[in-house]
């Protein structure tokens, strides 16, 4: 089975409308209705994962090299997607640090690149966000 | 503890607080699914007294291992006691409150249940029609009596301390700061940047002191199927501050389906903020009420990441909290990045 993300989306909606409608009245049936949700969700993430930590990896480095700061962040020794997680969080630290200091000055230059920081962190928010969830109406 | 053991403990503690209870059962009882701040369970009590047979339905509220909010039990229930019988705002009775872990294993309060109610789902306003307008002039016009209040000599103000209206933002903020940079499991540049936006920019001090509900939205009102809100439920963040506060949660984007015609998802904004004008007596203030709007996204990020936090320790394996950590959180961040983003120009 290689398609992940088939998978988390075929289960997720067995959950939601076949599992949860079932457990109508228990306690669980909210469980099961969250689980098929964030499954659905699950699926979705996965196959963009990679590609977008790595993108925002290869963004944060340009803005912070266009801010003059250095970092001492290693490049993940892998793509896995928590080598690459750590590698981002690293560099999400630098770029708090280098906006911070850019928003305490008034010249263009910063505030050019303080716009194009937030260019990023839109973007970024926009990649992150997922599919609206499908709320199945309640069976009897 | 199992609910089996919960149930039999509870009749116990009930036989024992009403008076002249006799022959205490409990016939029915279920947890309420939702309320990760607190277990809550719908309980049916019957019991004989002086009149002959009683029944009685209430609401158990115990805490959990862990939770959404790090809240006091007894600031709820100070708060429900605040609200209760005044302005017609639709509140359950405050019963008891236990403090100590002897009776069910954790803390806990107990209220009336008000019958009759069912909560309207977020994600899916549309099931209040045809009744969408009728339901959001009662939203406004409570949020507004909330807001109408009388702060000295409640019951809440026994419990927490009352900031100066000129303190009310900073408290807040710093509050929900720290809650992010504690939890938070990743870095937050957006939050962050949101964060140094706010202090920079602060709002007027608030035009009054007010009891805030803290959180106050669809979700947390029951309302009767035929126009009517009868509850308005999970005061487990109530406080004193700006009554901006709970205007800018309650309409929210993330309470009402990111309906950006209608506040809160029920009516035309003009209309709305007419209705809480009306009921709280307050002036609305474009500019402050924008920096409170962007502040409830701060709050949200900040209960998200906690969430996220005791999902992921373990501490709380409520699918919900992985939900909140996940979908919220990044339906909030990209909210706050597209606001801020155009106050510094850019424009996506």
């Amino acid at each position: 089975m290689t398609d992940i993300g088939m998978v988390l989306g075929r289960l997720g909606t067995k959950l939601v409308t076949e599992v949860a409608p079932k457990l109508e009245g228990d306690y669980s049936g909210g469980h099961a209705a969250m689980a098929g949700l964030m499954s659905v969700m699950a699926g979705e993430a996965w196959d963009g994962a990679a590609d977008r930590l790595f993108t925002e990896i290869g963004e944060i480095r340009s803005l912070l090299q266009q801010g003059g700061m250095a970092v001492d962040v290693p490049e993940s020794p892998s793509l896995k997607v928590s080598d690459l997680t750590k590698e981002r969080d690293f560099l999400a630290l630098n770029l708090i640090a280098l906006q911070a200091s850019v928003e305490t000055r008034e010249d263009e230059a910063a505030k050019m690149l303080n716009a194009q920081i937030w260019v990023h962190l839109m973007k970024t928010a926009q990649a992150r966000m997922p599919s609206p969830p499908v709320f199945p109406d309640a069976e009897g | 503890m199992l609910e089996e053991e919960l149930k039999s403990r509870f009749a116990h503690y009930a036989a024992a607080r009403i008076p002249g209870a006799r022959n205490m059962k409990i016939t029915q009882m279920s947890r309420i699914h939702g309320g990760a701040s607190r277990q809550t369970y719908s309980i049916d009590l019957a019991y004989d007294d002086a009149h002959g047979p009683q029944t009685r339905g209430v609401i158990l509220r115990r805490d959990p291992p862990d939770s959404l909010i790090d809240t006091e039990r007894r600031v709820e229930f100070a708060a429900i006691q605040s609200a209760y019988g005044q302005y017609g705002i639709p509140v359950p009775e405050a019963m008891f409150l236990e403090t100590s872990s002897d009776a069910l294993g954790a803390p806990f309060f107990v209220m009336g249940r008000i019958e009759g109610g069912e909560p309207l789902n977020p994600f899916k306003m549309d099931a209040i029609e045809p009744h969408r307008e009728a339901v959001g002039r009662q939203f406004f016009q409570h949020l507004g009596a909330i807001a109408a209040l009388p702060v000295s000599g409640s019951a809440l103000t026994r419990e927490i301390d009352t900031p100066t209206p000129d303190a009310c933002w900073k408290r807040e903020l710093t509050y929900w700061t720290n809650e992010i940079r504690r939890n938070a499991k990743t870095p937050q540049p957006v939050a962050e940047a949101a964060i140094r936006h706010l202090e920079r920019n602060p709002p007027p001090p608030a035009q009054r002191l007010s009891i805030v509900h803290g959180d106050y939205r669809t979700g947390n009102y029951l309302h009767d199927g035929n126009g009517k809100i009868n509850a308005i439920l999970d005061w487990e963040m109530a406080h004193i501050g700006d009554p901006y506060e709970d205007l800018a949660w309650a309409t929210d984007l993330l309470w009402c389906g990111n309906d950006m015609e209608r506040a809160a998802g029920f009516l035309p904004w003009p209309d709305a903020i007419r209705t809480w004008q009306s009921a709280s007596g307050c002036v609305f203030d474009p500019a402050a009420f924008e920096w409170w709007s962007l502040f409830s996204h701060i709050k949200a990020l900040g209960i998200w990441v906690t969430s996220e936090k005791a999902f992921a320790d373990g501490a709380n394996d409520d699918p919900i909290l992985a939900w909140s950590g996940w979908f919220t959180h990044a339906a909030h961040e990209l909210m706050l990045a597209m606001r801020l983003g155009q106050k510094y120009g850019v424009d996506l």
